[in-house]
């Protein structure tokens, strides 16, 4: 860990106060816990960054990331374990607590005041005063200014910050910190709003600032910026360290591995990860092309991608998050617009403007979002199974209450959906059961193409296993099926694999070309 | 009521746990959506009780006749607020156009107009209003408070500028008949006039794809959306729906008054507004049943009525009529009847530890 931690001489003359516990890590986490009703979030988290280091934080979603964040900005406080700061032990009661420790967080939603001026931003809440109660702009200002020289900056303090660019609000929010004498910076997927150039220079102020003996915790999913900033990068999974790597001798691969991860135990995905092939969902495609798109596009996400979609065949879209695939999915379903390009179902060019051309050629979505997108909280279970065919349920408009109930109670026996009626409200109910009524949706509508978003986000191990068992149905009885999904053991349940990196596919995968371990797909990833 | 006093299945014996833990459940289930509904009429009886204590003129036919006629024009203006409600949206603009009506109303005959096409006439241009509210929700995207608190100044100021005198006296004997003095099987037309509306709306609610998918679109409209609904469209409808009844309502205030004027009807936006909310209705959408927003009229008027009567001045009737909003939305959507029980259970459950 101490390898790489140049203290430059300026740094003491600038930090002379602070202790520099030689050897010690700047910020130090062991065992740290919390658990919320019903999940245990964080299971025992340990690392140490040293002092003026960057060092990275990666996991998928719900890995434990942001939880990890929340404490450590002092928004909520662990169940167990302890965090050291410069070797003292520290209990954060809330954010101002923190702060005052000397760790500071830069989330990705920033948290200026776009209508006050910078000057005001970066003191916000210590305006500086004058004997009596006025303010003392002018040292305000030539404070803000000295603080934003720090980052490299040179912005008129007085304008607003909405007149700024995302990046140059960024390093508002910096100075900010630095001015409130940041000892550790979390910075919380700082690039994700910011474009190419600005990422550049973003990067040049955080090694200037690591050269300054400013500690940098940094959160991100990409894997070049990983290892172009990063010293050293510890890996979170399901609530623990999945890996503690220097960047200098790993591999990206390395990275992908531990994020993606082999859980799953028992389950037809865990098949594959002890070393048998994982068994397809789908029959294998047949000769002829369902849907097709060319050059499709969406601004910012999907970068001309091509694909055809085969009858009868299960077809997966692998990318880790981010990458494009949920877009992707979007665009075919009719959720999204594209921008260009060309979709065609049964050979004839088609224009989704709604999801209701799609689901009109047969295209139902499974939404990544379940509760913002995917259901009607305090409908029955009846009402949500029939909501997208409420047409062939209704006689002038009416409906025929009895045929809905009716179809609703085959669908709820079919899928084996723990219900204790078709009346019940899906908001009761579990996230599994949820998402089988929403698949139930679609075959009640008969659709031919089921675009799944993430299909199993956020349902249990067992829920998983049904929602596979019932896509294989789905797909022998005929149907077509498209997975988006950030979990390289769902695309390896794939008769054929589209592996996507920052909006385009990189790759095209058959089944048989995955092997068990999914190498295949993951070093495309990276 | 039936539901909840038709005979319960023996739990006691059964050993398994698991069916008599699902009827347990169910029974709860059924309980809880029946409450709202139940416990509105319960609160309507008692509020008719106090009424029949504190007055003698209260439980007379001519009151209650009193009563339900002026409860009537606040009903039809709650019906179509409580559809734009059920779909997280509000319509301020609805006094407003009842008064607008009034006015179209009056002028119209003056210029000597016959009756049916004045009334065909003055529905369309409030229908005209309630689709501009939909449009500018819909397609310009204005939050609804917005939009048709905007409509409500434009249409407000409209029916100034085309009433011109203070107010315009209503003769046509054929509207007046229609509107307010006649009656069916005995029945006064204004009351008729409500009852079918009420009727149509709990039936469409109920049973129709068009209310099932206001439910849906107030519930989560990104869902509805992704679902295939026409939820632009249905939204565009719904104002419009709305703007049609607070004409209908115009049409039996300016019977009943015999005038036009624009400065009828003020206030009565919120006061529909109170009846769909006291009904239990969430404004956040998706949730509600017309029927109960018909008895928070009724609630309310029944109140305004008894206090009239024991000869409470208009000012204080003002407060008590706020306090009564407060509390019937607690007790109905805050979660105040479980709460309070709640409270009780668990005071109850400590003493018999202690």
């Amino acid at each position: 860990m101490l390898a790489h931690n140049p203290v430059s001489p300026s740094t003491a003359a600038v930090e002379t106060a602070r202790d520099t516990h030689d050897g010690a890590a700047e910020l130090r986490l062991d065992g740290v816990t919390k658990s919320y009703p019903g999940v245990q979030a964080l299971k025992g988290v340990s690392f140490s960054v040293s002092r003026g280091s960057i060092h990275a934080l990666a996991g998928q979603n719900g890995a434990g990331k942001s939880t990890l964040v929340k404490i450590l900005s002092g928004a909520e406080s662990p169940d167990g374990g302890t965090i050291r700061l410069g070797g003292e032990l520290q209990r954060f009661r809330d954010p101002m607590d923190a702060q005052r420790a000397g760790i500071h967080t830069i989330y990705q939603e920033l948290s200026l005041v776009p209508s006050l001026s910078v000057a005001e931003n970066i003191f916000l809440g210590q305006l500086p005063r004058r004997a009596g109660a006025s303010v003392d702009w002018q040292r305000m200002q030539a404070e803000a200014r000295t603080a934003l020289d720090r980052v490299g900056f040179h912005l008129d303090v007085r304008r607003p910050v909405a007149s700024y660019s995302t990046a140059e609000q960024q390093a508002v929010e910096l100075a900010k910190a630095l001015h409130k004498d940041a000892r550790v910076l979390l910075l919380d997927e700082p690039t994700s709003t910011l474009p190419l150039p600005d990422v550049e220079r973003l990067f040049t102020v955080l090694r200037s600032l690591s050269e300054q003996g400013v500690t940098l915790l940094y959160i991100s999913h990409r894997m070049d910026e990983l290892f172009s900033l990063c010293d050293a990068v510890t890996v979170l999974r399901d609530g623990v360290n999945a890996a503690d790597l220097k960047t200098a001798d790993s591999k990206a691969a390395d990275v992908v591995t531990a994020m993606v991860g082999k859980s799953l135990e028992g389950s037809i995905a865990d098949a594959a990860l002890r070393g048998e092939r994982s068994p397809s969902l789908g029959a294998g495609p047949r000769e002829s092309v369902i849907l097709s798109a060319r050059d499709l596009s969406e601004q910012g996400y999907v970068d001309k991608v091509s694909f055809e979609l085969h009858e009868g065949e299960v077809l997966g879209i692998s990318g880790l998050i981010g990458s494009g695939q949920s877009e992707l999915a979007g665009l075919i379903a009719g959720a999204r617009r594209r921008t260009s390009g060309e979709i065609r179902v049964d050979g004839k060019a088609v224009d989704f403007r709604a999801p209701r051309d799609a689901i009109r050629r047969g295209v139902g979505l499974l939404p990544q979002d379940r509760k913002a997108a995917g259901f009607i909280p305090d409908m029955g279970v009846a009402g949500n199974i029939t909501l997208a065919s409420l047409p062939q349920f209704s006689r002038l408009s009416v409906i025929q209450s009895r045929r809905d109930r009716g179809v609703a109670g085959e669908m709820v026996a079919r899928l084996g959906m723990k219900v204790s009626g078709v009346n019940q409200p899906l908001k009761t109910l579990s996230g599994g059961t949820q998402q089988k009524a929403i698949l139930a949706r679609w075959l009640v509508r008969q659709s031919r193409i089921l675009v799944c978003d993430e299909p199993t986000r956020g349902v249990d191990v067992g829920a998983k296993e049904d929602m596979y068992e019932l896509i294989r149905e789905f797909a022998q009885a005929g149907g077509t099926v498209v997975v988006a999904s950030s979990e390289i053991t769902e695309a390896m349940m794939c008769d054929r694999v589209l592996v996507m990196a920052r909006g385009q596919v990189v790759a095209e995968l058959d089944h048989d070309d995955i092997d068990p371990a999914g190498n295949a797909i993951l070093e495309r990833f990276a | 009521m039936s539901r909840t006093l038709s005979p319960l299945p023996p739990t006691s014996g059964t050993p398994s746990p698991t069916p008599s833990a699902s009827v347990g459940s169910r029974l709860r289930g059924s309980a809880l959506r029946a409450l709202p509904k139940s416990y509105l009429i319960f609160v309507l009886l008692a509020i008719i009780a106090v009424g029949y204590y504190v007055s003698d003129d209260f439980l007379t036919f001519r009151n209650a006749e009193n009563v339900i006629t002026a409860a009537s024009i606040v009903v039809v203006l709650a019906i179509g607020q409580y559809f734009v409600i059920l779909t997280g949206g509000i319509d301020l603009s609805v006094g407003s156009i009842l008064a607008m009506s009034t006015v179209l109303t009056a002028l119209t005959l003056q210029a000597g107009m016959p009756a049916g096409a004045s009334v065909m006439f003055v529905l369309a241009c409030c229908a005209l209003a309630g689709l501009i509210n939909g449009i500018l929700v819909v397609w310009l995207n204005i939050p609804p408070f917005i939009a048709t608190l905007a409509m409500m100044s434009a249409v407000k100021g409209f029916s100034y500028i085309i009433q011109s005198t203070s107010l315009i006296e209503i003769r046509d004997q054929g509207l007046i008949q229609a509107f307010s003095r006649g009656s069916f099987l005995g029945i006064r037309n204004p009351v008729l006039i409500f009852i079918i509306v009420a009727v149509v709306a709990a039936l469409v609610a109920k049973y129709t794809t068009f209310g099932r998918s206001l439910y849906a679109i107030g519930g989560n409209p990104e869902a509805s959306r992704l679902s295939g609904l026409p939820v632009a469209r249905n939204l565009i409808i719904t104002y419009t729906i709305s703007g049609v009844l607070a004409g209908l309502a115009g049409l039996v205030a300016a019977a009943q008054l015999r005038q036009g004027s624009s400065l009828i009807g003020v206030g009565y936006e919120l006061d529909a507004i109170a009846a769909v909310v006291v009904g239990g209705a969430s404004l956040m959408g998706g949730k509600g049943d017309p029927l109960n927003a018909v008895i928070g009229v009724f609630i309310l008027t029944t109140i305004i009525n008894i206090m009239n009567l024991v000869g409470i001045s208009s000012e204080p009737q003002l407060v008590i009529k706020g306090a009564v909003i407060i509390l019937a939305v607690f007790l109905s959507s805050a979660g105040g009847v479980q709460r309070i029980s709640g409270f009780f259970s668990k005071h109850f459950r400590r003493t018999q530890a202690a």
